[in-house]
C-alpha cells in the first residue's frame, strides 16, 4: 500500500467533512425555525428578541456567519449552545463519551459471540444447528430495539425488579472523574440491558457474515489442500478458514464502531440514557445550531475516519486486493 | 425483431429465476407466505379491522356502584341507558334516566316502571303518594300506583324537582332559571299541560342562566343551584296556598353547581359542582365553607347525612368521601360516570353513566387486543399500522434501488469523471450517520409521509450503487458487452439490454434487503414521534403506548406492534437469503 | 334529409354547451369557503393539543367546512403563529406562572398594539375600547378600580369570540406522603414552588427534599438564563424584595416596608441584618444595583419587568426609592417579586456577565438557601442557609433535584421512592397507578395558564365575527376535557382563569357546544351550503 493512496484517501476524506459541514450549516439555518422564537412563551417582545439574536451572531449576513464558522472550525473553536450557554465542546464530549461506553460495550459482546458462533453454524452447515442459528440471529435483527427494549424495562425492570430501568447510575453520587463514573458496580447495574438490547441486534450481522465467508473460504484452494493434508475438519476450520474469513467481519466492524456515535437514539430514548443521539435530536429541535452542528460533525468525523481505516485495513490484510 | 424479443425474454427468464430459487429454500416459502399474508391484511384492512381504528370507543350504561364494607365495588349494569337521578323514601329508591327510564331499587334488585314517556328525565323527587321526574322538553313524569302518566310544563328543559310544603307541592327548576310551583292535586286533574295550574316564580338575579338541582330544606324552604355559582332559596307564603317567593343566596363560589343534597333532620347540605368545587353547612343556620377537594374533576351527585358524614361522585369515576372532618378519594377503578349519589337502607348507592370512554381495556370479545389510553381499538390499529409500513417499506426500497442501480450503472460503465463524480457523492453520504440525519430531515421539512420515505432512502442508496457499480465494472470487459458495441448499439441500449439483466439479480437481492431495513426505519421515525402524520403505524403506536405512561401495565399495548414488525422483517429476510444465493452463486450447496 | 340538418344539430348543441358553460359559472361564482389549515403540535410534543385538533376539525366538517389539521414541530408552529403571522388557526397555549396570576400579560395578548409581527396578539383582534381600558387598568394602583376594568375587559371580548380559551389543563403532582408532610401546592406552580422547601415537615429522619424533574435550567447564571426553569431554581438562593405567598398575596419578604408614596415613587425599606452567603451585608446599594444591572447588561428576560424603571435612588443604608417612568399597577406584585438581589460586590467585577463559561457563573445569593453543586443533566443541590431570617421556620437540611430524560423515569423514582415529589405534571396514564400507591398523595393543581385557539382575524372567513361565533359553539371542549385530560382541567371562557378568583369574569358570555345553535348562526348570517354541503360565503 502506498503512502500516496494513504495521502489521497485522507485528502478525500476531509474533503467529504468539508461538503458535509457546509451542507448542514446551510441545511440547519435555512431550515430550522428561529433560535429565539422559543423565548415569545417566555414573554419576550421582539425588541428583546432581536438582542439575543444579536448575541449570538444571528444578525451578520449568513455568507459571514459561514465564513467565520469555518475559521473557528479550524481552530478548533465550536462556539458557545445558545440553549445551555456553555462551550459546546465541553456538552458535546460527555454525551459523546456516554454513548460510547455503550455502543462498544454493545458492539464488543456482539462481536465476540458472533465471529465463534458464525464459524460454528458454516461448520454445522445444513443441519437443524445452523437453521436454528440463522433463524435466532436474524429474529434479533428483525425486532426493533424499542420494542425488545420496553419489553425487557417491563419484565426486568418492572415486573421482577432486577435492573434499572433508566439512565447511567443512583443519582446523587460521588465521583472525581469520567472514570470513577464509569467504573461502578451501580454503572455495569444500569449497562446490562441496554448493552445486551445492542448487542442481541448487531450479533445477526458478524453471525451471518462469518457463517457466509465462511462458505465461502471452504471452496477455495487453500483449504482443499489443507484437507487433503488430512488435517481434522475442526483444525481446518479454525485454523485456516476462520483466519482468512475474518477479514470482511473485521471491516464491518470498523464500519459498524463508525456509526456508533450516531448510535441508537431509539435505545437511548428507552433508557432515558444521556447520550450524544438524543442531544443531537434536542439540539436541532431547540435550533442550538453550534451544539447541533458540533455533534453531527462529531458523528461525521467517527464515521469517516473508520471508513478509511476499514479501507486501510482491507488493503492491508487481504494479499489480494491491489491498491493503485 | 427477434433480438429484442430474445432480450425481453431473457429479462423474464432473469426475472422469474428468483422466485424459482425461493420456493426451493423452506425458510425462503415461510418467509412468502407471512409476507403475503401482511400484504393481504394491508390490502384489507378495512374489512379485517373490527373497528375504525382512529374512533374513540364510548358506551352508555345504566351504571350503579354500591358501598361494600369499605371501597366502592361497580355491579352489573341495568341496562343501556344511563340513570340520572335517585329519590329514597323509606328503605326503597327511585332511579330515572334516558330516554324515560324509570327503575325501582329496594336494596337489593331492580325492579322497572311502566316506561310512560321517551323523554330523558332528569331529576326524581319521591313522597308519600307517588314519585315525581322532570325531564328535557318540560316532561312532567308521576308514578303513581293506580296509573302513571307522563305531563308537560312548559318547553324548556328541567332539571331538578322537589318536594315542598310537607309533600302538597313541588317546585321544579330548569333551563332560563326557571322555578315552577306546582301543587301535586294539579297532577291529579287530568289535563296534561300543567302550565295554567302552575306558577312560575320570579327570579331575583334575571340572567337566564340555568338551574341544575333543587333540594328542600329542615324549615321547610327550599335552596336551587345552577350554574355560575346561581343560588336561590324558595320560602313559603305565610299564608298557605300561595306559590312563595325566591331569593338571592350568595354562596363563595363562581363555579358551575351541578348537585344539592339537605339532610332534613340535622339541616346539613352539601353543594357540589364544576372543579371539585364542595360547599358544606353544618347546621340549618351555619355558613357555607368551601371544602378543599381532593380531587379536581367535576361532581354531580352530592349526599349529607345526619352524623355529618357525606358523599359525592362525579365525572371519570370519582368518588370522594367526607368523615366528619376531611374529604378523601375513593377508589372505583372506573371510568364511568357518576350522576347521584344516596344512601339507600344504610348503604351508599350511586348511579350513572352517560357515554364514557373505555379506555385501557384488556383484550375481550370485542376488542381483541384491548384498547388504548383514549379508548381507540388496537386490533385494528395493528390492522391498519400494517398499511404504512409496507407503503414506506416498499416504495422506500424502489426508491432506493431505482437510484443506486442507476448510478451504479452509469458509474461502471462510462468510468472516468461520470464515475469519479458519482462515487465522490457516494463518499459524501458515506459519511453521514443514517439515524440522525432521517431524524433531522423529518424535522427541518413539515412532516409527511413523502419526507418519511425519502428521509430513509436519501442516504441508503449508496450501497446499491456501489455494489452495482463494482459488477458493472467487470461487466462491461466481458465478450457480449463487446460485441453488442461492436454492432453499433448505443451505450443506453447496451446498458439497459444487455448489462441491466445481468445485475437483476443483485438488484433484487438489494430491494428486499432494503424493504426490511426500511421497515424498521419508518418504525424507528414513528417510535421517536418523527412519523407520517394522521397515520397508524406499528412504531406510533408503540411511541403512544410510551407517551401515554400506561404502556407498564398495558402489555396488550405493547406486545403486538413489536411483534408484527418482527415477524415482517423476519419474512423479508428469509426471502432475502434465497435471493443472495443467486447473486453469490458461491453460496450455494450449503 | 336536408343537407342544413346537421348544422342546426351542432348549433343546437353549441347553444346547450353555452348554457351549460353559464350555470356552471354561476355555481363557481358560489365558491365554497377555501379549506382552513388547523396547525398544531405534533404528537409527541403534546398529545392532548393534536388529538384535539381533530376532535375540532370532525365537528367543523359537520357544519361544511373544509379542515385539514397540520401538526409542526414546535418551534416551527411558533414562528409560523408569532413571527411570520402565517396560519388560518392555531393551537398552543400559554403557561401559567406565578407573576402571570396579575392579569397584565394575559390581557395584552388581546391589545391590538400587540399585533404586529413577533408580538403576543397574532390573531390581531382589534377592538379600541379594549386597548383604552387595558391603559387604565395598567395605571390603575387601587384593586378594586382595577379588578372594574379587567371584567369589563373580559364581557367586552367574549362576545366577539377573538380567540377560543380550549381549557385550563390541571396540574397532577404527586409526593410522598409516607414521608413528607405540610407540602404546599400553588396555582400555576404545583408542589415545585418557592414555599415548599420552606414548608415541608419531615416524617423521617431524612432531612433532605429530594425533587425529581424532567427538565433543568437551561444554565444557573441570572444575567443569561431564559428558561423558567432557570429561575425556578435561582430564587431558592437568591432573595427577592417581595414573595408571593402560597395564596399570591404579595408578602414584603427582604423588604421591610414597601410604601408607595404616589403612583411613580415607591419607597422600599430593607430588613436589617441579612447577609449574602460569603457573609457580606445585603445593602441598599445591591438593590440598586441588581435592578440596574440587568438593563445595563441587556438581560432580555427581565426587560419586561424593568423597563418603567426611570431610576432607583440609595436613600440610606437600607432604603431605596424607585422611580417610575409611568404607573405601573403591577409593580409591586411582579416587579418586585421577580428580579433577584445580587451581590454587587461579585458582580460589578464582571464585564460581560452574559457570557460566563458554567464554571466561572457566581452562585452567591442572599436566600435561604445556598448553592451546593450542580452536575448538568444529572443532579443539583442547595442546603438551607443558617443566617437567613428564614432559616428557623425550615424545617429541611437541604433540597436536591434529581434530573431524568422524561416524565417516565420521573415517574418510576417516585414508584420506588427515589424521589420525594415531582417537579412536573403526571402523563395521565400515570396518574391512576400513582393513586393507586398507598404511599403517594396525588395532588390536581388548577392552572391560570390556559390552551387557546387562536385564529387570523387578518383572514377570511374569521374577519367575520359570526364565523368565529359559530366556529366556537362547533368546538366540544368539554368533550377535550372529559376524553382528553380524563376531567382533570376546565373549560376556559376568557384568557383569565375562573382560578383567578379576584380577576376573572363568571358573568361573560360562554359558548357551549351546540352544533345547531352553530349552523342557525351562520345560516342568520347569510351563509349558504352548496350542493355538496360545503358551506358558501354570502
Amino acid at each position: 500500500m502506498s503512502r500516496t493512496y494513504v495521502l489521497r484517501r485522507g485528502l478525500q476524506a476531509i474533503g467529504t467533512l468539508l461538503v458535509i459541514v457546509t451542507i448542514l450549516f446551510f441545511l440547519f439555518r435555512l431550515g430550522l425555525p428561529d433560535p429565539t422564537v422559543a423565548l415569545v412563551t417566555e414573554g419576550l417582545s421582539p425588541e428583546d428578541r432581536a438582542v439575543i439574536r444579536e448575541r449570538f451572531g444571528l444578525d451578520r449576513p449568513l455568507f459571514e456567519q459561514y465564513v467565520i464558522y469555518l475559521g473557528n472550525i479550524v481552530r478548533g473553536e465550536f462556539g458557545t449552545s445558545f440553549y445551555y450557554k456553555a462551550p459546546v465542546a465541553g456538552v458535546v464530549w460527555e454525551k459523546f463519551a456516554n454513548t460510547m461506553v455503550l455502543m462498544l460495550v454493545a458492539i464488543v459482546i456482539a462481536y465476540l459471540l458472533g465471529i465463534p458462533l458464525g464459524a460454528y453454524l458454516a461448520w454445522k452447515r445444513g443441519t437443524r444447528t445452523d437453521t436454528v442459528g440463522i433463524v435466532l440471529g436474524l429474529m434479533f435483527r428483525s425486532a426493533p430495539m424499542f420494542w425488545t427494549g420496553m419489553l425487557a424495562v417491563l419484565l426486568f425492570g418492572v415486573a421482577l425488579g432486577w435492573l434499572p430501568t433508566s439512565g447511567m447510575r443512583t443519582l446523587p453520587y460521588e465521583a472525581a472523574t469520567f472514570f470513577h463514573k464509569v467504573f461502578t458496580l451501580d454503572f455495569l447495574r444500569h449497562l446490562i440491558m441496554p448493552a445486551t438490547i445492542i448487542a442481541l441486534f448487531y450479533l445477526g450481522s458478524p453471525l451471518l457474515i462469518m457463517r457466509n465467508t465462511m462458505l465461502e473460504v471452504y471452496g477455495e484452494d487453500f483449504i482443499e489442500m489443507a484437507r487433503a493434508k488430512g488435517l481434522r475438519e475442526r483444525d481446518v476450520l479454525y485454523r485456516h478458514a476462520a483466519r482468512n474469513a475474518l477479514l470482511p467481519v473485521i471491516t464491518q466492524l470498523a464500519v459498524t464502531i463508525g456509526l456508533a456515535a450516531g448510535g441508537q437514539v431509539v435505545v437511548e430514548v428507552v433508557f432515558s440514557w444521556p447520550g450524544l443521539g438524543r442531544e443531537i435530536l434536542q439540539a436541532v429541535r431547540t435550533s442550538d445550531f453550534p451544539l447541533a452542528q458540533a455533534t453531527f460533525m462529531l458523528m461525521a468525523v467517527l464515521v469517516i475516519t473508520m471508513n478509511f481505516l476499514a479501507d486501510l485495513l482491507y488493503g492491508a490484510l487481504d494479499p489480494r486486493v491491489k491498491l493503485q | 425483431m427477434r433480438p429484442r424479443q430474445r432480450s425481453r425474454s431473457r429479462y423474464l427468464a432473469q426475472a422469474f429465476a428468483p422466485l424459482r430459487l425461493i420456493f426451493h429454500d423452506r425458510l425462503a416459502t415461510t418467509g412468502v407466505v407471512i409476507l403475503g399474508t401482511v400484504i393481504v391484511m394491508a390490502l384489507a384492512a378495512p374489512w379485517v379491522a373490527t373497528h375504525d381504528p382512529r374512533a374513540i370507543v364510548e358506551r352508555a350504561e345504566g351504571s350503579w356502584m354500591t358501598w361494600d364494607e369499605d371501597a366502592w365495588r361497580v355491579q352489573p349494569a341495568i341496562g343501556l341507558e344511563p340513570l340520572y337521578d335517585l329519590a329514597v323514601r323509606g328503605g326503597e329508591a327511585i332511579a330515572v334516566g334516558a330516554d324515560g327510564l324509570a327503575k325501582r331499587f329496594d336494596g337489593r334488585a331492580w325492579t322497572a316502571l311502566p316506561r310512560i314517556t321517551e323523554a330523558t328525565l332528569r331529576a326524581v323527587a319521591a313522597g308519600d303518594t307517588g314519585a315525581i321526574a322532570v325531564g328535557d322538553g318540560g316532561v312532567v313524569a308521576w308514578y303513581v300506583d293506580d296509573e302513571p302518566r307522563a305531563l308537560r310544563l312548559g318547553d324548556a328543559d328541567l332539571h331538578g324537582v322537589t318536594l315542598v310544603d310537607d309533600g302538597r307541592s313541588a317546585l321544579i327548576v330548569g333551563a332560563g332559571e326557571a322555578v315552577w310551583h306546582l301543587p301535586l292535586a294539579a297532577l291529579e286533574a287530568g289535563e296534561t299541560d300543567l302550565e295554567p295550574r302552575t306558577t312560575r316564580l320570579a327570579s331575583p338575579v334575571g340572567r337566564g342562566l340555568l338551574l341544575r338541582a333543587v333540594a328542600t330544606d329542615a324549615d321547610g324552604s327550599a335552596i336551587a343551584v345552577g350554574e355560575r355559582g346561581l343560588a336561590l332559596t324558595w320560602s313559603p307564603d305565610a299564608a298557605p296556598g300561595g306559590a312563595g317567593s325566591l331569593a338571592l343566596l350568595t354562596l363563595p363560589s363562581f363555579r358551575d353547581f351541578n348537585g344539592l343534597h339537605v339532610d332534613p333532620d340535622g339541616g346539613r347540605a352539601l353543594i357540589v359542582g364544576e372543579r371539585g368545587t364542595l360547599l358544606r353547612r353544618e347546621g340549618p343556620d351555619a355558613r357555607w365553607v368551601e371544602d378543599p377537594p381532593p380531587d379536581t374533576r367535576a361532581l354531580r351527585g352530592a349526599w349529607i347525612g345526619n352524623d355529618g358524614r357525606a358523599w359525592a361522585v362525579g365525572r371519570n369515576g370519582v368518588a370522594l368521601s367526607f368523615d366528619g372532618e376531611a374529604w378523601q378519594r375513593d377508589v372505583t377503578g372506573t371510568e364511568r360516570h357518576f350522576w347521584a349519589v344516596a344512601e339507600v337502607a344504610g348503604r351508599p348507592l350511586a348511579i350513572g353513566s352517560d357515554p364514557f370512554v373505555d379506555k385501557l381495556a384488556p383484550p375481550s370479545a370485542v376488542h381483541w387486543f384491548g384498547t388504548d389510553h383514549l379508548g381507540r381499538d388496537l386490533f385494528s390499529q395493528n390492522v391498519y399500522g400494517s398499511r404504512i409500513a409496507l407503503l414506506v417499506g416498499f416504495l422506500g426500497a424502489a426508491l432506493v434501488v431505482l437510484i443506486g442501480a442507476n448510478v451504479g450503472l452509469f458509474a461502471g460503465y462510462f468510468r472516468g469523471r461520470t464515475d469519479t463524480i458519482l462515487m465522490r457523492i457516494v463518499d459524501v453520504m458515506y459519511g453521514i450517520p443514517f439515524e440522525p440525519f432521517a431524524m433531522i430531515l423529518v424535522l427541518l421539512f413539515d412532516p409527511s409521509l413523502l419526507i418519511v420515505i425519502l428521509a430513509i432512502s436519501l442516504l441508503s442508496w449508496r450501497t446499491v450503487a456501489r455494489l452495482i457499480r463494482s459488477q458493472v465494472l467487470s461487466l462491461s470487459e466481458r465478450p457480449f458487452v463487446k460485441a453488442a458495441r461492436v454492432a453499433g448499439a448505443s451505450d443506453l441500449r447496451i446498458l439497459y439490454l444487455h448489462i441491466a439483466p445481468n445485475v437483476l439479480p443483485l438488484v433484487f437481492l438489494e430491494l428486499a434487503i432494503i424493504l426490511g431495513a426500511s421497515i424498521i426505519a419508518e418504525a424507528t421515525l414513528s417510535f421517536l414521534g418523527l412519523g407520517p402524520p394522521q397515520s397508524i403505524s406499528w412504531g406510533g403506536i408503540l411511541h403512544n403506548a410510551r407517551l401515554s405512561g400506561a404502556w407498564r401495565t398495558a402489555w396488550w399495548w405493547n406486545i403486538p406492534p413489536g411483534a408484527f414488525i418482527m415477524i415482517t422483517v423476519l419474512a423479508v429476510f428469509f426471502i432475502s437469503r434465497a435471493l443472495e444465493v443467486i447473486a453469490n452463486p458461491r453460496l450455494r450447496g450449503r | 334529409m336536408n343537407k342544413s340538418q346537421p348544422r342546426r344539430q351542432a348549433a343546437r348543441w353549441l347553444v346547450a354547451l353555452v348554457a351549460a358553460g353559464l350555470l356552471w359559472g354561476a355555481a363557481q361564482a358560489q365558491e365554497p369557503i377555501p379549506t382552513i389549515e388547523i396547525l398544531t403540535t405534533t404528537e409527541s410534543y403534546d398529545a392532548i393539543r393534536y388529538e384535539g385538533a381533530f376532535i375540532i376539525a370532525d365537528a367543523w366538517r359537520e357544519l361544511g367546512f373544509d379542515v385539514v389539521v397540520r401538526p409542526q414541530e414546535f418551534s416551527t408552529l411558533l414562528q409560523r403563529f408569532y413571527d411570520e403571522q402565517d396560519f388560518d388557526v392555531t393551537i398552543l397555549g400559554w403557561s401559567g406562572r406565578v407573576e402571570r396570576l396579575d392579569p397584565q400579560h394575559f390581557l395584552a395578548t388581546l391589545d391590538s398594539r400587540q399585533a404586529g409581527l413577533g408580538a403576543n396578539n397574532p390573531g390581531g383582534y382589534a377592538n379600541p375600547a379594549y386597548d383604552a381600558l387595558f391603559d387604565l387598568q395598567s395605571r390603575e394602583f387601587d384593586a378594586d378600580a382595577r379588578r372594574a376594568y379587567v371584567q369589563q375587559m373580559q364581557e367586552l371580548a367574549a362576545p366577539d369570540a377573538p380567540l377560543v380559551i380550549l381549557f385550563h389543563r390541571d396540574e397532577v403532582v404527586a409526593y410522598n406522603a409516607t414521608r413528607w408532610t405540610d407540602m404546599v401546592t400553588m396555582a400555576g406552580e404545583g408542589l415545585y414552588n418557592e414555599w415548599t422547601p420552606l414548608r415541608a415537615t419531615p416524617l423521617t429522619n431524612d432531612r433532605v427534599l429530594t425533587i425529581g424533574s424532567p427538565q433543568e435550567p437551561d444554565n444557573v447564571n441570572p444575567l443569561a438564563s431564559t428558561s423558567v426553569w432557570g429561575w425556578k431554581w435561582m430564587r431558592m438562593y437568591y432573595d427577592k424584595l417581595v414573595r408571593l405567598s402560597p395564596e399570591v398575596e404579595p408578602l414584603p419578604w427582604a423588604a421591610e416596608t414597601i410604601t408607595a408614596v404616589d403612583d411613580v415613587t415607591i419607597d422600599v425599606t430593607l430588613r436589617a441584618g441579612m447577609t449574602f452567603h460569603d457573609f457580606t451585608p445585603v445593602t441598599a446599594e445591591d438593590v440598586k444595583f441588581s435592578f440596574e444591572y440587568p438593563i445595563a447588561n441587556d438581560y432580555a428576560y427581565f426587560r419586561p419587568f424593568l423597563s418603567r424603571i426611570g431610576r432607583v435612588e440609595v436613600t440610606g443604608p437600607l432604603s431605596v426609592r424607585f422611580h417610575l417612568t409611568e404607573p405601573v399597577a403591577s409593580f409591586i406584585t411582579v416587579t418586585l417579586s421577580q428580579i433577584p438581589i445580587l451581590p454587587m460586590h461579585i458582580w460589578s467585577a464582571i464585564d460581560n456577565p452574559a457570557d460566563l463559561n458554567p464554571d466561572e457563573i457566581p452562585t452567591i445569593g442572599s436566600g435561604p438557601f445556598q448553592f451546593d453543586r450542580y452536575d448538568r443533566g444529572e443532579y443539583m443541590r442547595l442546603t438551607v442557609y443558617p443566617m437567613h431570617f428564614a432559616a428557623d421556620d425550615i424545617d429541611i437540611d437541604a433540597m436536591e433535584m434529581i434530573i431524568f430524560a422524561d416524565s417516565e423515569g420521573v415517574f418510576t423514582a417516585m414508584q420506588t421512592g427515589q424521589i420525594d415529589m415531582t417537579a412536573w405534571r403526571m402523563e395521565p396514564g400515570q396518574i391512576p397507578l400513582a393513586e393507586a400507591n398507598a404511599d403517594l398523595v396525588v395532588v390536581g393543581v388548577p392552572d391560570f395558564g390556559y390552551f387557546h385557539m387562536t385564529w387570523n382575524l387578518r383572514r377570511a372567513p374569521f374577519d367575520d365575527v359570526a364565523v368565529r361565533r359559530a366556529l366556537t359553539m362547533a368546538t366540544d371542549r368539554q368533550r377535550m376535557v372529559d376524553v382528553l385530560l380524563d376531567g382533570r382541567g376546565e373549560v376556559g371562557s376568557s384568557v383569565v382563569a375562573p382560578v383567578n378568583a379576584f380577576w376573572h369574569n363568571p358573568f361573560i358570555e360562554r359558548f357551549d357546544y351546540d352544533l345547531e345553535a352553530a349552523r342557525a348562526a351562520l345560516e342568520a348570517a347569510g351563509y349558504t351550503w352548496n350542493a355538496d354541503g360545503r358551506i358558501v360565503a354570502p
